[in-house]
């Protein structure tokens, strides 16, 4: 054995704890969905002694789990279909036609970036309610497109690696202002666009706190905040409860496998240039 | 005329978002500003200006100043830990090794699912009974006897600090590994040629070459502690009393479950400029520190 080959064993040797210990959560929830209740009180860290599915058609028949997951889906896909477009609509002009207009414009967007939501949630609280949009989907798929502050400027920074003469060169061919944003500069913008994707999706699918405020009625649950229904209900029950949890980490997990690079290249991509 | 009209267009295009971010962000954040100054209840019409008697209020309530206390402890406590993990697991991650990509994969995921989900996995093997996981783990292991994980204030709030640890330092050992691979390898070669050893090029080549890194990874990890709510929220809903309450759930009982809407808004108010003066703050010192390096 070469030197270099002792090396390599050696520092799988020495993360396995550690990346057991990172992973054992997982583990012993998704164990714990295949036994009875008796049998999770009796010993929650072995494998089951006998694999049973009654928890997982239990949690299908009992919980609305499939109408959340497609209320999540639906608040997910509009939210960011237009969290996208009004950021990447927003950094248009501010890029390609800067003037003192859009330089205000961008700079007051600016100041906003440090707003938290809980400093705006009082009144918010009162604005949804007399705009009557508390308890609806699309009420809450408004509320989220003011996320598009965050992909307007990605989607700024991005635009300023487009050279400026494919504008200049479309607009001499008689294009509209119009035209050239849907047919030239937002094909453009496709790895930007798959980075705000990804991280405007994770934080709408995993939000917990707007959904708590403005979504009031069971039929209307995102999944998260049918979890933490959930545990109010099932308070003993922990299989059913964890059934249901590994039920909603599947869509999670299958996201992460295939998104992973693509998360990895944003964080790095966003982290450099800073 | 027509440039007018091509002027007219491109404004139109920044319309979208100059609505909703003033109607959702600046508004409220404007109202809150004014509410914070009356007695308002959230269903009287009629309320008076208490001038700062709301945010004076807030020194005296219990639940409040025990919310920015916790809050602050975890931020600082959950950045620190995070930082000192995830540069040398950052490291571990840049070597090569047969296990590597499924061991960044296990450390990562945990940054993708909903915090609420995380906390509520740990809430069961943090339980604070004899039959919580961790209990029997350490009782048969080392013999330890059952600790109150989640019930007693100083290991409630531990406990919350090491579950948000686990969540994130994945994510942040790969923002690391994007500053590390960036580094020349030539670097390290002049140095071993010198007789530089391994731990004196990471001193003086490693990190002093990751400080931007570690400007982006603690800016994110102060502004996003501060406005933890999910964790402390699932594992210890705020108790023991009020010692694991955050800010936001404070926020919360105060402004939407009872209704103080004046106390809850200025309480958002302070909130904000927590926020802004660390944020201002870490940017200023770290830049200034990464100056210094280079």
């Amino acid at each position: 054995m070469t030197e270099s080959n002792k090396r390599i064993w050696l520092l799988d040797l020495l993360m396995l704890p550690a990346g057991i210990a990172a992973f054992f959560p997982f583990y012993l929830i998704v164990i714990n969905t295949f036994k009875t209740m008796q049998e999770t009180a009796r010993n929650p860290v072995a494998l089951p002694s006998k694999w049973i599915l009654t928890n997982y058609i239990q949690v299908f028949e009992e919980t609305a789990v499939l109408r959340s997951f497609g209320n999540t889906l639906t608040i997910t896909f509009f939210s960011v279909v237009l969290i996208v477009l009004i950021g990447a609509m927003g950094a248009y002009p501010v890029v390609f036609n800067a003037n003192r207009i859009t330089r205000i414009a961008m700079i007051y967007l600016l100041a906003g970036f440090m707003i938290p939501f809980q400093a705006t949630l009082i009144p918010l609280f009162q604005l949804m309610s007399d705009l009557h949009l508390i308890d609806k989907h699309y009420g809450l798929i408004i509320l989220y497109t003011s996320n598009s502050v965050f992909v307007f400027f990605l989607m700024m920074g991005y635009m300023k690696t487009i050279p400026r003469d494919l504008s200049e060169a479309a607009t001499i061919d008689g294009c509209s202002v119009w035209g050239i944003f849907w047919r030239i500069i937002l094909p453009l913008l496709k790895p930007i666009t798959i980075t705000s994707v990804i991280f405007e999706t994770m934080w709408i699918w995993n939000d917990f706190l707007a959904p708590m405020l403005f979504l009031n009625s069971s039929s209307k649950s995102t999944l998260v905040l049918q979890i933490y229904k959930a545990k109010g209900e099932f308070a003993v029950q922990w299989p059913m409860f964890m059934t249901l949890t590994v039920i909603t980490l599947v869509p999670i997990f299958i996201f992460f496998l295939l998104m992973q690079k693509h998360i990895v290249k944003g964080i790095a991509a966003g982290a450099v240039k800073g | 005329m027509t440039r007018f009209v091509r002027q007219a267009q491109y404004l139109s295009f920044l319309l979208p978002i100059l609505a909703v971010y003033s109607l959702f962000t600046i508004y409220p954040l404007l109202k809150a500003v004014f509410l914070s100054f009356t007695n308002f209840d959230g269903y009287s019409k009629v309320f008076d200006f208490v001038g700062m008697k709301n945010y004076a209020r807030i020194f005296s309530d219990d639940a409040i100043l025990s919310a920015i206390s916790y809050t602050l402890f975890f931020t600082f406590a959950k950045a620190l830990l995070v930082t000192a993990l995830a540069i040398p697991l950052a490291m571990i991650f840049d070597q090569k090794f047969l296990t590597r990509n499924l061991q960044r994969a296990v450390f990562f995921f945990p940054s993708i699912p909903s915090g609420l989900l995380l906390a509520y996995i740990w809430g069961f093997i943090l339980a604070p009974v004899d039959s919580g996981v961790m209990n029997r783990i350490l009782r048969t292991l080392f013999g330890i006897g059952s600790q109150p994980w989640l019930a007693d204030p100083l290991l409630a709030k531990v406990s919350t600090v090491v579950v948000a640890t686990w969540a994130v330092t994945g994510w942040h050992a790969i923002l690391y590994l994007a500053f590390l691979q960036a580094i020349p390898k030539d670097y390290y070669e002049a140095a071993a040629i010198d007789g530089a050893s391994r731990l004196q090029q990471i001193r003086h080549i490693t990190l002093p070459l990751l400080a931007p890194a570690m400007t982006i990874s603690f800016m994110l990890l102060l502004t996003g502690g501060l406005k933890v709510f999910e964790i402390p929220f699932a594992l210890t809903k705020g108790g023991p009393g009020y010692e694991t309450y955050s800010i936001t759930q404070v926020i919360v009982l105060r402004g939407i479950t009872e209704t103080q809407y004046g106390l809850a808004s200025a309480m958002s108010i302070v909130f904000f400029l927590i926020v802004l003066s660390i944020a201002v703050f870490q940017v200023t010192i770290m830049q200034r520190r990464e100056q210094n390096v280079q």
